[in-house]
């Protein structure tokens, strides 16, 4: 391996830097989770990828098809859930990157507070859900615009509402995992296993499956206005589940 | 300064930091030495809130650590230089640390060039050697400049340079009145860096006191220019006279200014005379063992 050192100075020069007397504001501590979650590739790469991930299907699906669609709502809605499973791993990396990167060390040795830091994440991984979830479905809905005539817009500005707030739970849902499972490979396996394989393998045996607990199936049914109060509560079960087995989990663990 | 007391931590039914305490005062460089597994690495995070206590408590300035408002400006930790994130670069990661800490985000250039990494700060840290990711480690412990540095095995993996500025870096901050706690298995490097020594073994503290009391003067070693007359004058004088294997008097028991009283009186003409000490080495296993 390279070593790129200079000789280091001499004695350090002691002039001490102005510091904080506190700690971080709230406020403060989000955007510091924020730029963590964009300051490596991977984050930046899961961003990106789910922000453009729905655009791109959508564009080729357009291409592609010669049916006539009767209604953008549906096809936004399937995009935007297409938007919330890439967030789940953005919000898995936000957590329990830092486990597995060991990163955590230095979080909590200048943040002792775990419950603060924990609570910035969350906010800050909603913040970046939804945002990309908005894009995704902004660029979504001008591909549809641009290639598919006829079709009707009804509906579509309270579809797009709930998907950027579904893009929210759905990176929240990922964070929380992280946080309880403290391990990037096993938090992303155990949430891709239950949502794309476990819950379709369940719901061709005993179909009230999935409307009671597939979030993938809440976030298509809010966006078209179907079972509205049973989707909204299966997505916040999947939040606050998440969320406190991965508080309770981060405020126990030992940081070796 | 920081007080530890009672600290200890069981898993289970095994118990592998056992009623550990100590006091360490500002102006003062402490090694932190004892076999791997002795329980030095979870002592320093028991210390900082890393790791929960079973029992005992540390408090730093009066307060624990999780209680003080900005850690960071009171105590600068370097625990394991690995702990950061491969695909960050050098400079990413000390400005990040920088807006927590809340000192200016300049601050990560300087101590990117006080530790001498401002070539590689543009660099990922997944290519940086153990040494430079070191040197990382010190700059995030001195972005605040805390009065308090607790440092595990920062030694590894510099060069003789590195270590040599270490040392300089440590000893000029207890000059100016810092409080040091140093672990590490370089006995050598400990022994000419510390005023005091910390020894753990199987999670207790088995030694605690200054260099100078532990190594203790086990003698005088003497070559004189007729090393046959100096030994009759020795052992007339009282003293027990041994023969070192270079051509060395060894004397047990005397301080050197004694064998030099005796070298004095006889018209002896000496060409070293020095005292001789236990060699922390020999220290570490006797207490470790």
């Amino acid at each position: 391996m390279t070593t790129t050192t200079t000789t280091p100075a001499a004695v350090p020069a002691v002039v001490r830097p102005p510091v904080r007397a506190g700690g971080p504001s709230p406020v403060a501590l989000v955007g510091i989770e924020v730029r963590k979650s964009l300051s490596t590739r991977s984050g930046r790469s899961l961003a990106a990828a789910s922000a453009l991930l729905a655009p791109a299907v959508t564009a080729f699906v357009a291409a592609a098809s010669d049916e006539t669609l009767d209604s953008v709502t549906g096809p936004l809605g399937f995009m935007g859930m297409l938007t919330g499973l890439v967030l789940l791993s953005l919000g898995v990396l936000a957590t329990a990157g830092e486990w597995s990167h060991g990163t955590v060390q230095t979080t909590y040795l200048l943040v002792p507070r775990r419950g603060r830091v924990l609570a910035a994440k969350a906010v800050a991984v909603a913040l970046l859900g939804a945002t990309a979830a908005a894009v995704a479905l902004a660029l979504s809905a001008a591909v549809l615009a641009g290639m598919v005539d006829g079709a009707s817009w009804d509906g579509a500005g309270r579809a797009a509402a709930v998907l950027v707030a579904a893009g929210a739970a759905l990176a929240l849902t990922g964070a929380g995992v992280g946080a309880a499972l403290a391990n990037t490979p096993a938090a992303m396996t155990t949430l891709y296993m239950v949502i794309l394989g476990v819950l379709p393998l369940a719901r061709t045996f005993k179909p009230e499956v999935g409307s009671k607990l597939d979030p993938a199936e809440a976030v298509l049914n809010l966006s078209q206005g179907h079972a509205e109060t049973q989707s909204v509560l299966v997505l916040t079960g999947w939040v606050v589940v998440s969320l406190v087995a991965g508080a309770v989990v981060t405020r126990r663990r030992a940081v070796a | 300064m920081i007080e530890v007391s009672g600290l200890t931590k069981q898993y289970g039914s095994r118990t592998v930091v056992d009623d550990v305490s100590f006091v360490l005062e500002p102006g003062t460089v402490t090694g932190f030495l004892g076999p791997n597994g002795a329980g030095k690495s979870t002592t320093l995070r028991m210390m900082t809130g890393l790791v929960p206590a079973t029992a005992g408590s540390t408090r730093i300035d009066g307060r624990p650590y999780d209680a003080l408002a900005n850690p960071a400006a009171v105590v600068g930790t370097l625990l394991d230089a690995s702990a950061v994130h491969p695909g960050r670069t050098g400079r990413t990661h000390l400005r990040l640390m920088a807006a927590t800490v809340g000192v200016p985000a300049t601050r990560a250039d300087e101590v990117l060039e006080l530790v001498g990494l401002t070539d590689a700060a543009g660099r990922r840290i997944g290519g940086y050697s153990l040494g430079m990711r070191q040197r990382l480690g010190i700059a995030g412990a001195l972005l605040a400049d805390p009065p308090v540095l607790v440092f595990d095995e920062p030694a590894n993996g510099l060069d003789p340079e590195g270590i040599r500025w270490m040392r300089d870096l440590l000893r000029g901050h207890a000059a100016r009145g810092g409080t040091v706690l140093l672990s590490s298995h370089l006995l050598g490097e400990v022994e000419s860096t510390v005023d005091r020594l910390l020894v753990i073994g199987a999670g207790r503290i088995v030694a605690d006191g200054p260099v100078s009391d532990l190594l203790g003067s086990e003698g005088t070693a003497v070559h004189a220019a007729d090393p046959a007359a100096l030994t009759r004058a020795l052992e007339t004088a009282g003293f027990h006279v041994q023969h070192g294997a270079d051509g060395a008097l060894v004397v047990p028991g005397a301080e050197p200014g004694e064998v030099g009283a005796v070298a004095a009186a006889g018209a002896h003409v000496l060409t070293d005379l020095r005292p001789v000490r236990r060699g922390i080495e020999d220290l570490f296993f006797q207490l470790t063992a």
